[in-house]
């Protein structure tokens, strides 16, 4: 399989606004793709869509081999989506450990009540592979925002994803744990898992990625290498068309 | 032992078990307002059974529970259709409805209460207490638990995961009305009596706010409240009773429990008990190498 | 002719349900705030007015006239209320932006209603205490039919007070401000809306509204007791479910049918009967069709 993950012809309306418009793409396995686009081009939205949280109106979406469509959030985790939120959404009075351990309850039974020391273990091993492990009884909301970030991805690695979703995983860090963060998902990449990352952070993208797709008004207006984004002219109207018209209104 | 310490024992005890009941929902994030509706349930059919069918302690006892726990079940389905405050005030009929059907049952002594004669003393009623407590904070530290604490925290991100909402929340709710029916039928066989006009809207009022107040992140929030409601009106009429001048102090001992849930609703809403707290206050063994 | 006697028995029972069921509605409506104190205000109106009005060794123990004596019911009644409005309600909204996303202010309110209902008892104790008015004549007789007189006062008052209130939440300036606060409290005061200064005043007629049934039920009664506002909150709280939430004509149909069901199950089936039909009507309603008979209105958030 050399697309993990198609999106064809994905649109999605709220109330009368077309957010996402005839959205088509494919995300080769093993990659580490970047999602971008301005502001408002409903980046955050189709990661909602892939992950299920919202319904398709038109379109289909394969994942894995399969059409995910109509599958439910928990179905698509257990299928091998995960998936990191842009603000935090981590459960604010559980400690680091459990909030991890949570990663992989899709693969028990609801009511289960035994497991709880294997769970743990593999919990604090996760921790350790991320360098997260002083922390493992502390109550999350007592943590640094830029660590918060990173127990959510070794949160969404516990459900032994294929792709990961990422929704801004670098923004509010400093350089250090961007760098941090950096290396921990070019670990995770190792393994094989694909990354789709949704970015504001350049520098960090170009790094990082290797595959891009960038987004504008809710429709695809690239998709291609890192170095041939910086190039294309409509990608530069959407950014730059954006950020002229800042400057003019500095000057008026 | 003297018997004014005894009896205050007793009666701890009871509030701890009864804590409990609003404890195990309260943790999945639904509030009870009719825990009355439960202990009630667990009295009478714990009390009827021991005093008109001559059913031992023991089995008695657990009859109530399961009975209270089997309502629960059952009525869960529907109450859990209900969201925030329709849920507040679905407890709080449920309670009403229950009270109603007690009163409605003349071999039950109706209106007048039941008079039971078997005696449950502190040898049952402490026991009860302590493995409530035990049961409970082992149930917490399960992965279904865990599940129950997620669901608190944040509903939709708990499902991502794969917890089940509403499974989790009838199990934590029939939990809740199992311990509540245990309460019921040690009340009855501590006091000899029960009846319906005791046990109504404030009963479960004062229970929620001795849970919330003591808080319900935590397994001991419950037990912290328990305590502080009952001892501390006591220990406000003992006061009252060495030091005349200190008379005003026996009319508004529950005063003061008010009192201090507005002023934790105003300055520390989690309760007095949180995660934070406990963390720093408990020794941890493993990796906290920074201070 | 006696099925007749008892269903104005209970539409008058119903009046006085229908005032504190409003007062209640209001406060959902308007605010998104189940308001558990409002027993509390109905009790103290009533406390302080017997305790005024007759001589004794108790606190207060004046021996007023009624009519100052109930003045000052109701003004102690409503200080209560704005005290709630000032520490909960405020409190809460400053403190954790908005006041409706937490059961916190229900809770609150439920604390002010046991030091309420405790200080009146370290006041005036718990026993029940008669209330006696000057005049002994409380009844009217129509057509054979026996009509209670603080009822029917209660009952007019609640529906002239209602069309009063529809009137000036549809028409005016203050209405529209008042049903803005009640979608959107922070968008509101973006406008230019004084929330601060509106909302005490939806916690004063709330006020008001309790203390004036506090008062009705006393003479009607002839006792008042610490604890003489649950039994009614409790009743008034399903007569504000039945209408439908922040529905205040709702409220005063809900707060009627909930006083008819009472009485005609008592004199059908014997006095131990009336919790059932009651609440399990209640049960149903919140299960199957929680906007009530009569459909709510737009509530804040929907949530506590």
């Amino acid at each position: 399989m050399t697309q993990v993950l198609t999106l064809d012809g994905v649109s999605k309306s709220f109330g009368g606004l077309k957010v996402i418009d005839g959205v088509s793409f494919e995300v080769p396995t093993g990659s580490r793709t970047a999602l971008i686009g301005p502001n408002g081009a409903g980046k955050s939205t189709l990661f909602n869509l892939i992950s299920g949280v919202y319904p398709i109106d038109q379109g289909r979406i394969h994942a894995l081999g399969k059409d995910i469509t109509l599958m439910s959030v928990p179905q698509r985790v257990r299928h091998g989506i995960a998936r990191s939120f842009q603000n935090i959404r981590l459960m604010p009075h559980l400690s680091t450990l459990e909030n991890v351990m949570l990663g992989e309850h899709h693969r028990s039974h609801p009511l289960q009540l035994m497991g709880s020391a294997r769970a743990t273990a593999s919990a604090r091993r996760a921790l350790e592979d991320a360098g997260l492990d002083t922390f493992p009884g502390q109550v999350v909301a007592d943590l640094p925002y830029g660590v918060q970030k990173r127990i959510e991805v070794v949160r969404a690695l516990m459900a032994e994803p294929r792709i990961l979703l990422l929704d801004e995983p670098a923004a509010g860090l400093n350089r250090t744990e961007t760098k941090d963060l950096g290396r921990l998902l070019e670990g995770i990449s190792a393994k094989g898992i694909t990354l789709v990352v949704v970015e504001h952070d350049m520098p960090f993208v170009r790094h990082l990625c290797n595959h891009v797709v960038v987004l504008n008004f809710g429709c695809k207006i690239f998709e291609g290498t890192p170095d041939d984004v910086s190039r294309d002219p409509a990608v530069l109207e959407a950014y730059l068309g954006s950020a002229q018209a800042m400057e003019d209104s500095h000057v008026a | 032992m003297s018997g004014y310490l005894s009896s205050l024992l007793a009666m701890l005890s009871i509030n701890v078990v009864i804590a409990y009941a609003v404890f195990m929902p309260a943790s999945a994030g639904l509030l009870n307002l009719g825990v009355a509706g439960f202990v009630l349930l667990g009295a009478y059919t714990a009390g009827g059974l021991s005093s008109l069918y001559e059913l031992p302690l023991a089995p008695a006892l657990l009859a109530g529970a399961l009975m209270s726990g089997l309502v629960a079940f059952i009525i869960s389905f529907a109450i859990l259709r209900t969201r925030g405050i329709y849920m507040v005030l679905a407890t709080f009929a449920f309670a009403e409805v229950v009270a109603g059907v007690m009163l409605n049952i003349p071999a039950l002594g109706g209106a007048a209460g039941l008079s039971v004669m078997a005696y449950a003393g502190l040898p049952v009623v402490v026991p009860c207490a302590v493995g409530t407590v035990i049961f409970v904070a082992w149930l917490m530290r399960t992965r279904f638990g865990l599940s129950v604490r997620a669901l608190h925290d944040d509903e939709s991100v708990a499902h991502l995961f794969g917890v089940h909402l509403r499974m989790t929340q009838v199990v934590a709710f029939t939990v809740g009305g199992a311990i509540g029916g245990l309460g019921g039928g040690l009340l009855v066989h501590q006091f000899n009596f029960i009846d319906v006009q005791s046990t109504g809207v404030l009963f479960s009022i004062y229970v929620l706010l001795y849970v919330l107040m003591g808080g319900t992140q935590t397994v001991w929030g419950p037990l912290f409240g328990a305590l502080f409601f009952t001892l501390v009106p006591e220990a406000l009429r003992k006061a009252s009773e060495l030091d005349p001048s200190l008379k005003f102090l026996e009319g508004g001992r529950y005063m003061v429990f008010g009192i201090a849930v507005v002023l934790l609703m105003m300055f520390r809403p989690q309760g007095v008990i949180t995660r934070t707290m406990l963390e720093q206050w408990l020794p941890r063994r493993g990796a906290r190498r920074q201070a | 002719m006696q099925l007749l006697q008892q269903i104005v028995n209970g539409l008058m029972l119903g009046g006085i349900l229908a005032f504190v069921a409003v007062a209640f509605t209001l406060t959902i409506g308007m605010l998104n705030f189940l308001n558990f104190t409002i027993p509390a205000l109905f009790m103290i109106a009533g406390m302080v007015t017997w305790a005024l009005s007759s001589a004794g060794p108790h606190w207060l123990g004046l021996g007023w006239h009624w009519v100052p004596a109930a003045a000052v019911g109701i003004g102690a009644a409503v200080l209560a209320s704005l005290l709630i409005e000032r520490f909960t309600y405020r409190y809460m909204k400053t403190r954790f932006g908005d006041a409706t996303e937490h059961a916190l202010p229900l809770v609150s309110s439920l604390g002010f209603l046991i030091i309420f209902e405790h200080l009146a008892v370290s006041l005036w104790s718990s026993d029940p205490q008669r209330f006696e008015l000057p005049f002994k004549i409380t009844t009217l007789e129509i057509g054979g039919l026996m009509f209670g007189i603080p009822h029917l006062i209660s009952l007019t008052l609640a529906i002239v007070l209602v069309a009063i209130l529809k009137a000036v939440l549809e028409r005016t300036r203050l209405g529209r401000a008042l049903r803005g606060i009640a979608e959107n409290p922070n968008a509101s005061s973006l406008m230019g809306i004084e929330v601060q200064r509106i909302v005490p005043l939806v916690f004063v007629i709330a006020g008001a509204l309790s203390a004036f049934a506090g008062i009705l039920y006393a003479v009607s009664y002839g006792t008042v007791t610490p604890f003489m506002g649950d039994a009614i909150a409790t009743d008034a709280i399903a007569g504000m479910v039945l209408g439908g939430l922040g529905n205040i004509w709702g409220a005063i149909a809900g707060g009627l049918l909930v006083g008819l069901v009472k009485v005609l199950a008592i004199s059908t089936f014997g006095a131990e009967i009336e919790k059932i039909p009651v609440w399990g009507l209640l049960l149903l309603i919140l299960i199957v069709k929680p906007t009530g008979l009569f459909g709510q209105t737009q509530l804040g958030k929907g949530k506590f």
